[in-house]
């Protein structure tokens, strides 16, 4: 299935300063599992916020259906 | 210890008779400074019961040990005094570059006390202080005050000054310096007011003593590399608190209509992204390498901000898309000297009591216009204005409308939507100021990073306790609470190379939980109890409509098992208040 991973915040730099990618991942795949084939390794990054499915955040090993949005944000802290 | 000045301006505003008195030590060995050693002083010198609007009340700028040296993000300064919104105790932190000229003016804290005669405002030029004449600066806008004074006396002064929200005693009111930098919340500017003094005009040329200055510099420059400027801090220097737009939309948290929802249909209108397309310029605080402040020009209006909680309430909370509007409100609410925040709410409350029938104050929702127009009234307190001072609390229970009044203690909620952050209404009920974003910041943990889950009451006593810990003693380090990754091992490593005297970690907790203490013990002795630490009806009783947090609503059980989950980290009673044992700890 075809989903479209948008980085937000200081995570644009592993898309190469471009913020959208469209990749193919297959059924059944978690955010986690889609992040992992775009090249993005969360759990490695220091600054990896939280991970949102067309506009909700949610929980990294929630599954995405085909046509999906999925955002990750780096961390944000302060108010 | 070296870091201090050991040194207080004691100003008497009756008599006009100011002198010079030692720091007291003692008092900064347990609480270091700024936002702990105001609150110290308050509990020791301020009467029980006092009105904080007579000139009982004292109103204190205190630095901290680290203020005018290199350490990172230390330029803020801690603004006290007892809240004429709340009655409870009150401490701000304002940015800008003022903390350094009082420091460099040879002062640790400045305590104002009595009131002048007639408006006046005081300079302060190192050793010289002089009270002077402010009659053509009454009635003036905070900005247009500090430009006719840095006209006067130069750009290497720094100005905090009231608008005149503050001079109406207007319980909103605010203190401003370097035109955007606020001591937003619970009335501080009224504080000022009703001493008669529109402004402080300072200036220091001195410096600051820490031990071993060269290796400890060195030592600084290393930490700084190392855990300031990291992705996890530097993003307010991207997009200041822009950023947190799109995460509160995404996350449930973007307060709409008067906390109706937590969603805006609207939202890219005036997200991050538009707003930094205006952006001109980057601002920061002495001794920051963050510099959060983004200088925009929109519209005909320049402005440094607006931050994200100008934003949400004068755009989503008021029914508003219109970034120009957002831009404006914040110009317009900064020079009258109000609390966005306050004002903000205490306008979208009165639009929904229009919208429902309840009472007819003449606005609703996305009515922008008026909305700025209404700013001004209420700073000069004319018309409706008049009326709408009076904030969310009082006016509720004179007009109903209660079910949809969002407060806390009398002081107005910050623009996180908590049924999306349980912990955030606990945060918001415990918090000593009444309903504050800055005491305990919990979407940072329940949203932003989803390391706890959000919906529910488990740990989030323990977690509310741990980062209200942490922000009292960093707010008492003088420290900005956007250098996100400083830990206790950090602030104890920073302490010793600053004072010469050994700190640990541990020290630094110690100081963070007996803040608490101090802040909920001069509380207690005013008559706050559990009964006070309250969660607003909305919240409890209407489920949100929209994005990741629908369907959720917080029920009464839940918020009174987080608040004893919280008394019992602290070790208070089952009532809130503080035993003994520890009362005497203070």
């Amino acid at each position: 299935m075809k989903i479209t991973i948008t980085l937000r915040g200081t995570l644009v730099k592993y898309f190469n300063g471009k913020r959208d990618r469209q990749i193919e991942v297959p059924e059944g795949s978690s955010a986690e599992d889609a992040l992992l084939a775009a090249g993005i390794d969360w759990k490695a990054i220091d600054s990896f916020g939280f991970v949102a499915i067309n506009g909700k955040r949610v929980m990294i090993t929630d599954t995405l259906n085909d046509g999906d949005e999925l955002k990750a944000y780096s961390k944000i802290s302060g108010g | 210890m070296l870091g201090y000045q050991n040194n207080v301006l004691r100003v008497d505003l009756s008599r006009k008779e100011c002198k010079a008195e030692p720091l007291n030590m003692n008092w900064a060995e347990k609480y270091i400074g700024s936002k702990g050693l105001a609150i110290k002083y308050l509990y020791e010198e301020l009467k029980p019961g006092i009105d904080p609007l007579s000139s009982e009340n004292k109103l204190i700028f205190m630095n901290g040990p680290m203020t005018g040296t290199t350490v990172p993000c230390s330029g803020k300064l801690a603004i006290a005094g007892k809240s004429p919104a709340t009655g409870t105790i009150c401490d701000c932190s304002i940015g800008g570059h003022s903390a350094l000229n009082i420091k460099y003016a040879g002062y640790d804290a400045i305590i104002l006390e009595g009131a002048l005669d007639k408006p006046g405002y005081l300079l302060i030029e190192n050793d010289k202080v002089s009270f002077e004449d402010a009659s053509s600066l009454w009635g003036k806008g905070s900005h247009d005050a500090e430009t006719a004074l840095i006209e006067q006396y130069g750009h290497d002064y720094s100005v905090l000054s009231i608008g005149p929200a503050g001079e109406t005693l207007c319980t909103m009111a605010c203190i401003n310096s370097d035109y955007y930098r606020q001591a937003g919340r619970g009335g501080m500017g009224a504080v000022m007011g009703s001493k008669n003094l529109k402004a402080i005009v300072v200036r220091g040329t001195g410096g600051v003593k820490i031990p071993n200055i060269v290796e400890a510099t060195k030592r600084i420059a290393e930490i700084e590399r190392e855990n300031t400027l990291l992705e996890d801090n530097t993003f307010v220097f991207d997009f200041g608190t822009t950023a947190f737009l799109e995460a509160c939309q995404d996350g449930g948290i973007l307060p709409k209509n008067n906390f109706s929802d937590a969603t805006d249909i609207d939202w890219t209108k005036y997200n991050g992204d538009v707003l930094l397309e205006h952006l001109q310029g980057k601002r920061g605080c002495g001794s920051c390498g963050l510099g959060c402040g983004n200088f925009l020009k929109i519209g005909d209006v320049v402005c440094e901000g607006p931050e994200y909680e100008s934003i949400a309430v004068a755009g989503p909370n008021a029914g508003n898309s219109d970034p120009v509007a957002i831009v404006k409100a914040n110009q317009v609410a900064d020079n009258m000297g109000l609390d966005t925040i306050s004002a903000g709410d205490t306008i979208i409350w009165a639009m929904e009591m229009t919208e429902r029938g309840v009472h007819d104050f003449g606005i609703r929702f996305g009515e922008m216009d008026k909305y700025i127009e209404y700013l001004e009234l209420m700073a000069r307190k004319e018309g409706v204005g008049a009326e709408l001072c009076l904030g969310v609390k009082k006016l509720a229970k004179k007009y109903g409308g209660e079910d949809y009044a969002l407060e806390v203690k009398g002081l107005e909620y910050p623009q996180y939507e908590p049924r999306g952050s349980w912990g955030m209404s606990l945060a918001y009920a415990v918090s000593d100021r009444g309903a504050c974003h800055m005491r305990a910041y919990a979407p940072n943990e329940e949203v932003f990073a989803a390391s706890i889950p959000p919906y529910t009451a488990e740990g989030k006593g323990e977690m509310v306790f741990r980062l209200g810990q942490s922000n009292a003693v960093k707010f008492s380090l003088c420290i900005c609470d956007f250098w996100a990754t400083l830990d206790y091992e950090i602030m104890a490593e920073l302490m010793t190379l600053v004072t010469g005297r050994e700190w640990t970690a541990d020290d630094m907790a110690d100081v963070g939980t007996r803040v608490l203490n101090i802040a909920r013990a001069f509380n207690q002795r005013e008559g706050f109890s559990a009964k006070d630490d309250t969660i607003p009806r909305r919240i409890v009783n209407e489920a949100l409509s929209t994005g990741a947090a629908a369907g959720q609503k917080i029920p009464m059980e839940a918020f009174e098992d987080m608040k004893q989950q919280y008394y019992a980290v602290l070790g208070w009673n089952a009532d809130g208040t503080l035993p003994e044992s520890l009362l005497a700890t203070l």
